[in-house]
């Protein structure tokens, strides 16, 4: 995680903080007039930005994501939910970037875009896992305040979450990955190797992040549909392990591989273009 | 379309610090969590509207009406349903879960309303500032004050956008919800891009204005905590105690509602 708190120094990351937090909150906004329930959720189509965001800027799209949907609620419904979005968005543009170094070698081609099948691939299978934890933490959150079961609400952000992220995703990163690039302002271009996590555990952080999302689900189904009404504190004690594996497993998903490897084939690029 | 929420209204709300308002924020957002009767909400309710009235802020409630209503009744229909009490009201539904019901929705409605009253009387710059002064780090608060004024730019271009692609014929208005969502989003990718293009140039242009030479800062917009905002804060803690106490006391609960 150095990496989440070392962008803070690089003036670019600040300001791709604040330009993605507009963006998302811009765009979520407009849809609050879609709800799915009244009041508490809508349709996002703006959900498929945080994936988007975490694989272009990495650390400064995780922050402009919970800053973004902290945003959109101050424009209309900030409460106390709101600290759940924040965290749980952070995490759904989070994982996406730490994890995806973790699917390839060293020596393969492992830009952050989906232009390959096995890209593609390891694309959705992120997008799941983000969606889950970024649904688990918002609606544990919400059922420790009683203000909606953990279930229902589940359901809900994790549907929005997948289906926009897995269908809208794709179509986003092709089209603005080669800007983005273009213009320098991917995150591991950016990023020092020595401003990012090492890279020694990543493998068992990823196996705990896999397991702690999997088994908050599972259990938090579980313990959601035997209890029926929010507030239980089967779900606010039940999931907390789980969440802490996630949290720890994030803190062991290095990432100065990615940045090194980029670094790397940046220089390659640029050592052929001469000659 | 302007989502800003800001009132510019001369009240001693509005002139309060930012840490003070953020302080009530927290207050207000506690306050309803201490009970459980919806007679005691109803109560907390009235004394945020009250405070919201005396901020000149309640004009923004319209804006969200719509949303406040329909949190109170999903979320008074879904305790009815989920949760359980002793009375039989009318088919399965009993007296106790219909008012725990209550209460929970009221509870909601106020941490909103407290939210609507803090946006209304609080500039994004004030709430960058605010930030700062409770420790925050200036970097993080810069990022939040810049991404809350940049919202209704990145909107406006989204319109412009919209508007250019409907002049090329792309159809915005007509369908189901379904179809309008899908008509919005060939304009995702032009707003990014117009959006994020900006950001060498805007890095440089805070980089040549000194943007974190020093560790120190200075501000053009001064806040200082006076006596009003010591009283206001120490009278809205002393409320806060004192409901807490009532709670323990055995007053402001819900008997014989269950899970």
């Amino acid at each position: 995680m150095k990496e989440v708190f070392t962008m803070w120094r690089h003036t670019q990351m600040v300001v791709l903080v604040a330009l993605s937090a507009a963006i998302y909150a811009a765009v979520l906004i407009p849809f609050k007039g879609f709800p799915l329930v009244p009041g508490y959720i809508e349709l996002r189509p703006a959900n498929a930005f945080p994936i988007v965001f975490g694989l272009l800027f990495g650390p400064a799209g995780a922050w402009g994501a919970a800053i973004g949907n902290l945003i959109g609620d101050f424009f209309g419904t900030l409460s106390l939910g709101s600290l759940g979005g924040f965290v749980g968005n952070f995490f759904l543009a989070l994982l996406p970037y730490k994890m995806w170094s973790v699917f390839f070698r060293r020596d393969e081609n492992m830009e952050e875009n989906v232009d390959s099948a096995k890209k593609f691939g390891v694309f959705i299978l992120l997008t799941l896992l983000a969606s889950a934890v970024c649904a688990v933490i918002i609606a544990w959150w919400v059922d420790v305040l009683a203000f909606f079961p953990f279930v229902v609400f589940f359901a809900l952000v994790f549907f929005n979450n997948a289906v926009m992220g897995g269908v809208l995703g794709p179509i986003l990163l092709l089209a603005l990955y080669p800007r983005v690039k273009r213009w320098g302002l991917l995150w591991t271009e950016i990023v020092e190797p020595e401003d990012a996590s090492s890279s020694r555990l990543q493998r068992t952080g990823a196996v705990l992040v896999w397991v702690g999302a999997i088994g908050a689900v599972v259990v938090g189904l579980i313990l959601g549909l035997g209890q029926q009404a929010p507030g239980n504190l089967g779900v606010g004690l039940g999931l907390i392990p789980f969440l802490l594996v996630i949290l720890v497993g994030s803190f062991m998903l290095g990432v100065r591989e990615q940045v090194e490897s980029v670094e790397e084939s940046m220089a390659a690029e640029s050592e052929e273009s001469r000659t | 379309m302007d989502p800003s929420l800001y009132l510019d209204r001369d009240t001693w709300v509005h002139r309060l610090d930012p840490r003070t308002k953020m302080f009530l924020l927290v207050g207000m957002f506690a306050l309803p969590f201490v009970f459980l009767n919806p007679l005691y909400e109803l109560a907390v309710l009235a004394l945020v509207l009250l405070f919201g009235y005396l901020a000149q802020s309640l004009a923004n409630l319209r804006r969200i009406w719509f949303i406040l209503l329909t949190i109170l009744i999903v979320t008074t229909i879904l305790w009815s349903i989920v949760g359980s009490g002793r009375t039989p009201l009318f088919l399965f539904v009993e007296q106790e879960a219909l008012l725990y019901g209550f209460s929970i929705a009221l509870r909601i409605v106020i941490t909103v309303i407290a939210g609507i009253i803090f946006l209304s009387t609080t500039r994004n710059e004030e709430v960058g500032i605010g930030l700062v002064r409770l420790g925050i780090p200036y970097r993080f608060a810069f990022a939040v004050s810049t991404a809350l004024r940049l919202v209704p730019t990145v909107v406006a271009t989204g319109l412009t956008i919209g508007q250019a692609q409907r002049s090329r014929g792309l159809d915005l208005e007509s369908g189901n919800i379904l179809r309008r969502i899908r008509n919005h989003l060939p304009l995702l990718v032009p707003v990014f891009v117009t959006t994020v293009r900006s950001t060498n140039v805007f890095s440089m242009a805070l980089e040549s204005k000194g943007f974190g030479a020093r560790p120190r800062r200075t501000y053009f917009l001064r806040t200082a905590m006076t006596g009003r905002d010591a009283l206001i804060i120490v009278g809205f803690a002393a409320l806060l105690a004192g409901c807490i106490a009532l709670r323990v006391a055995g007053y402001g609960g819900l008997e014989g509602f269950s899970r």
